[in-house]
């Protein structure tokens, strides 16, 4: 087992005292700004990318791990206290779980979504040792073609499946695209969009673009929009929970996990939808439906079970093909592309312990976080009395320190604001952030690879097509496309006989 | 003339409450409860949410006393408002209640109950939380 | 008995959002983009070789293309009544306009960050930018502020310029720090 040992290298690299203190440092970070309103795991790496850059990747991609983990888990724990959850995929863990706590049953709320977490997370890596080697193994015998017909997919999947308007997803991916353009040309070498200035050759670093997008914006945003009345917080003592707890717990842990790795690993799964089927499922599987609405201790475990495996699976399209399915995944691209290291099939290969100490590091963030929290939660809680000030003032601080730091030139700052003003004016309009960041880096990636089929064919447009792998993926992509015509011509007319 | 009581949901803030009940009761005047916030954190223990203030509006209704009771958002410090409401209404009897905090705390923080107490023409009653 | 909530409009009833006009501006500005991407586009040199028969041109006419026309389709989209809503959050109160007065101080504490990064070094002109955003935030502290700030900007140089040797310019205070 070779992939055994090299897991093993990476455990071992871990242990280090400093970089076990790294990883501390990496999930106390991650949880504490995942309970700060307003700041999700995209945000927090994107935020503390720079600062990294004086480390060995290695070390950062320890912290990483640690962060992307405890963001998710700060981020269970605001939405059950407060029933008002920062990301889209804790809306469901909201739902149940405030009920409980407002029922007094805050502590084994949060036990269960902290020990949930803990067991899909854990799984959920498991699982991307196990499948990640598989899908390099198919990855490395793809051509250009293939490759290109795959990003496409990503393109098509960020901007139709996720998201609510295809044209908002797809305003936002030009966007992206556009961004992606700026600076020298791959293969020619000819300036595009640089509008003569020479900073600009090099095009928009991916950083200041993630943090221009989900930092700045963000934070304009909410500064003109802030709330005034303080929101109401159920007051929490150390989460425990009791026999007959756990044995309502276990069951909706393994199903949770079982609905969220498939949906994380495929190009547009997401975690909404693993979520809603989990609370779904466990509303139907239940011995207890009179407590559904009410605070039923499997809604919340089910859920947030599917949430942490959905986010574990996202890293095996990550790490095997270099595509990125959520934000948090695209900026830890970001994070990839700023070291050099260009993520896809040979990652394994050329960055091997690199690769493992990540995925080592996940095993033991996921432990570290589960570790913590039991205890910490009480404290966790008062980091919402930050004043907002503060609070946004340290985002900006922070983002500009940040940005200045890629390539020490105050061009960039402005740059940052540039985006900024570009992230603010997209919430204002509703159009969704991901498909921009996906653009930006996926964009040059996919015009190369498009251009290396093409270079294959000699220019006929049939070299976009090549090989079993790229028909499939292009059916998927027609099927994903007309599926709204088919829903409305087809599904929803049958419906209408039956009913 | 009116009895204006500081109140937190807290221990001393129900300290205080009380303290103004029995002095409002006393002096024969209207009690004017005051809550505010600056409201600039996401959460606020020191903000009384409407729970907090039904249960206040019952108990001082079951006591039959006259009251008032208000509550300000997005505002300054509470020390602030304090004493602003203490010159607008015609305040007898200003009724609040003490933390205990270390003296570095106060440095850093500032005490709201020393800015009170210079600020405010009338008496001030200062109240501790039971033990 | 009686019980009021003074808060600064937060009860006021949302806005009634019918046609969201602005929207159009986002389509005249999607327009213009794409125009730009293809005048830029087309203005450089056509290079085609043989191991690169499509050349840097056509991608970025392509993009421009495909930006004119999702504008087109969007400004469709806003004439038949769609609106995108806006981003909501756990710190967004969206029941009231948008502060534009904030927004602006912050852009501006932001730009004078950017101006003096340089010339005065990080330390001074990240202590402006933290002190300045909080105080466009609305807070009145200016005292405290002030030294948090101060407090912050040290400690980031020392930990990351100096420890961790990331890119932060000492700038006037060169040899002093």
């Amino acid at each position: 087992m070779d992939n055994l040992n090299n897991l093993m290298q990476g455990f071992a690299d871990v242990m280090d005292p400093m970089n076990l203190l790294l990883a501390l440092i990496g999930v106390l970070v991650g949880t504490a700004v995942g309970v700060l309103p307003g700041i999700g795991p995209a945000m927090t790496v994107a935020l503390l990318l720079p600062i990294t850059y004086g480390m060995e990747p290695v070390q950062a991609f320890i912290m990483f791990a640690g962060i992307f983990y405890g963001g998710m888990y700060g981020g269970s724990t605001t939405s059950i206290l407060l029933n008002t959850p920062g990301e889209s995929s804790s809306v469901v863990t909201a739902i149940e779980g405030n009920k409980m706590a407002k029922a007094g049953r805050a502590a084994q709320a949060l036990a269960t979504a902290a020990i949930g977490s803990f067991v899909a997370g854990t799984i959920g890596t498991l699982l991307l040792v196990l499948v990640t080697p598989i899908v390099v193994d198919f990855a490395v015998s793809l051509g250009a073609p293939d490759y290109f017909a795959l990003m496409l997919l990503s393109f098509i999947a960020v901007t139709s499946v996720l998201g609510s308007s295809r044209v908002r997803g797809l305003i936002s991916l030009l966007l992206g695209l556009t961004i992606g353009m700026v600076g020298i040309d791959a293969v020619s070498g000819q300036q595009r969009l640089t509008l003569g200035i020479p900073q600009l050759a090099d095009g928009i670093d991916v950083v200041v673009v993630a943090v221009g997008i989900f930092a700045v914006g963000e934070a304009l945003w909410v500064a003109a929009h802030l709330r005034r009345r303080p929101a109401e917080i159920i007051p929490v003592g150390r989460p425990w929970m009791g026999k007959k707890d756990w044995k309502r717990s276990w069951k909706p842990w393994l199903r949770g996990t079982a609905y969220g790795f498939p949906f994380g690993a495929l190009p547009a799964g997401g975690a909404e939808i693993p979520t809603f089927l989990s609370y779904a499922t466990e509303k139907r599987l239940t011995k207890h439906p009179e407590e559904f609405g009410k605070g039923a201790i499997e809604g919340v475990a089910g859920p947030e079970a599917a949430n942490n495996a959905s986010a574990a699976g996202t890293l095996v399209p990550m790490l095997a093909l270099g595509l990125p399915t959520n934000a948090t995944a695209a900026v830890m691209l970001a994070a990839f592309q700023g070291y050099g290291i260009q993520p896809g099939p040979l990652l394994f290969d050329r960055e091997a312990s690199l690769v493992w100490v990540l995925i080592a590091s996940l095993f033991v963030g996921n432990l570290l976080l589960l570790l913590l929290n039991l205890p910490l939660a009480p404290a966790w809680a008062k980091l919402l009395r930050i004043p907002r000030p503060y609070l946004y003032a340290g985002i900006l601080f922070f983002a500009s320190m940040g940005a200045y730091a890629v390539n020490a030139q105050p061009l960039d700052l402005f740059v940052l604001l540039a985006l900024g003003l570009l992230g603010f004016a997209m919430r204002r309009f509703g159009l969704p952030v991901l498909p921009l960041i996906v653009g930006v880096i996926l964009g040059p990636r996919a015009e190369l690879q498009g251009r290396r089929s093409l270079q294959l064919s000699g220019g006929e447009l049939s070299g976009l097509v090549g090989g079993p792998v790229s028909y499939v993926v292009y059916t998927a992509i027609l099927l994903v496309l007309v599926w709204p015509l088919i829903r409305r011509f087809v599904v929803r007319p049958l419906r209408e006989r039956n009913a | 003339m009116t009895v204006l009581v500081g109140y937190v949901p807290s221990p001393e803030g129900e300290a205080a409450l009380r303290a103004g009940i029995d002095e409002a009761r006393l002096r024969g005047e209207k009690l004017l409860v005051l809550n505010t916030s600056r409201g600039d954190a996401y959460a606020d223990p020191r903000f009384a949410q409407e729970s907090d203030l039904a249960h206040v509006r019952e108990d001082l209704a079951a006591l039959g006393i006259e009251f008032d009771i208000r509550q300000l958002l997005g505002a300054g410090d509470a020390a602030d408002e304090i004493i602003e409401l203490a010159e607008q209404a015609v305040v007898s009897l200003v009724v609040i209640g003490l933390r205990r905090r270390s003296a570095v705390g106060k440095l850093i923080m500032g005490s709201q109950a020393q800015q009170i107490l210079l600020g405010v023409d009338c008496p001030v009653l200062a109240v501790k939380a039971a033990q | 008995m009686s019980s009021e909530l003074n808060e600064r409009s937060v009860d006021d009833a949302r806005p009634p959002r019918g046609g969201d006009r602005a929207q159009y501006g986002v389509c005249a500005f999607l327009a213009l983009l794409g125009t730009a991407v293809i005048v830029d586009g087309l203005g450089i040199a056509h290079v085609t070789s043989s191991t690169d028969p499509v050349g840097p041109r056509a991608v970025p006419v392509l993009l421009g293309v495909l930006l004119l026309v999702v504008a087109v389709v969007y400004a469709v989209d806003v004439a038949r009544g769609g609106h995108g809503e806006p981003e909501a959050g756990e710190d967004v109160d969206l029941s009231m306009g948008s502060d534009w007065r904030t927004v602006l101080m912050l852009i501006a504490a932001f730009v004078v960050n950017a101006v003096l990064i340089e010339p005065l070094g990080w330390v001074i002109s990240g202590t402006l930018l933290f002190w300045g955003t909080a105080f466009a935030l609305g807070n009145r502290h200016y005292v405290r502020n002030l030294l948090i700030a101060v407090t912050l900007s040290l400690t980031t140089f020392y930990a990351f310029a100096i420890g961790l040797g990331v890119n932060l310019p000492a700038g006037v205070l060169q040899g002093i720090l």
